[in-house]
């Protein structure tokens, strides 16, 4: 028998009443109901809690995501494809974020392993990960945090026309690349790949975030078109600290949840503007990149 | 006439103190503006004048509002 066929009366009989914290009744599955109901039907766990969502179901790990989402946009979400190249300071924040959020299937590509100097600001670096692939801590971490994403881990570098392949199907691109070198690649990829492109940075206390429609001008055509700065760039100078990546990779999250629930881009488009965080003097402007 | 000077990321060492109430002649440009703070012009990768992209040799206007940025792209 089809596996959704048979979820839909095992998630009936594994239905709880929940409430939100404001007292808000909901019917939900509780944590390890998830997990049963899948292998009874042989179905993933991502198709299980997308079926559960369908019947109104909340499964428990989704709770806090309610009502900011409602149940059929937690179930758009655990469809959406998620494309994110760079596993670094930004890359590792967004998977996490996304992940949490419950983002369905992630497409992750870096080629590159850990060093020492990850360690002040990389979610996905610690002591015992140095000197291996960040694509394969991005695995071991999703297994960890939500076992429902289904990951696609590219450990290939990503030059030219590979951006185009590896966005390609994606409902939402992400740059999270660290320097500028490979940025207008990747613009140029998601652009021919028709998807709409997410693109963050950082240095010091600044933070930016822009997104590209098709065909639009995005962070790397403004800032660097050629690949290469005029003078070095100021992450070379200033280097990169937690405070600006984690309100980057949260800007970032905020319109990649935006566009997967088919709302228009706020940092990009025609009704957006990118926007630029400078935390030393707390301020934020939005830019626009067009014209 | 007055405008607005902000120097973002490692321009901002050069942000005049009074950049909220910056001081020029009638029909300076931004060029005037990077300057006379003692910035190299090359250092200044992008413009923005009023929130939209400007070059470096557009004429200002008083109470405009100018950001100066160097190339960002750490992650």
């Amino acid at each position: 028998m089809d596996s959704s066929v048979m979820l839909r009366p095992l998630l009936e009989q594994a239905a709880i009443p929940g409430t939100l914290p404001d007292g808000t009744p909901v019917r939900m599955l509780a944590h390890g109901a998830v997990g049963d109901v899948a292998r009874r039907a042989g179905a993933s766990l991502r198709r299980t809690e997308i079926a559960a969502l369908e019947q109104g179901l909340v499964p428990e790990r989704y709770l806090r995501n309610f009502t900011t989402l409602d149940a059929a946009g937690q179930a758009r979400l655990l469809r959406a494809r998620v494309a994110l190249v760079g596993l670094g300071g930004l890359g590792g924040h967004i998977l996490e974020g996304l992940a949490r959020m419950g983002f369905g299937r992630i497409r992750v590509a870096d080629h590159d392993v850990f060093e020492p100097t990850n360690l002040n600001r990389q979610l996905l670096a610690t002591e015992a990960d140095c000197g291996t692939p960040k694509a394969d801590a991005a695995v071991r971490r999703m297994a960890l945090v939500n076992p429902a994403v289904e990951l696609d881990a590219w450990r290939d570098r990503l030059e030219g026309q590979d951006f185009a392949r590896f966005y390609a199907d994606a409902d939402v691109a992400i740059d999270a690349l660290g320097g500028v070198a490979f940025r207008p690649a990747a613009e140029a990829g998601a652009a021919a790949a028709g998807v709409p492109l997410i693109a963050a940075s950082v240095a010091g206390w600044t933070a930016m975030v822009a997104t590209a429609l098709p065909g639009e001008r995005g962070l790397a055509g403004m800032f660097f078109p050629h690949g290469r700065a005029a003078s070095p760039p100021a992450e070379d100078v200033l280097g990169c600290q937690p405070p600006a990546l984690l309100v980057a990779a949260g800007l970032a999250l905020s319109e990649a949840v935006r566009l997967a629930l088919g709302q228009p881009p706020r940092l990009g488009g025609p009704g957006g503007r990118m926007a630029v965080v400078d935390l030393a003097a707390v301020s934020l402007d939005r830019l626009s990149l067009r014209g | 006439m007055h405008i607005t000077v902000k120097c973002y990321a490692t321009l901002q060492r050069f942000q005049p103190g009074g950049g909220e109430d910056f001081a020029l002649d009638e029909g300076g440009t931004v060029r005037d503006v990077v300057l006379r703070l003692g910035i190299a012009p090359e250092d200044v990768a992008v413009i923005f004048v009023n929130g939209l992209h400007a070059p470096l040799d557009r004429a200002l206007a008083d109470g405009d509002r100018l950001g100066l940025f160097p190339a960002v792209g750490g992650g």
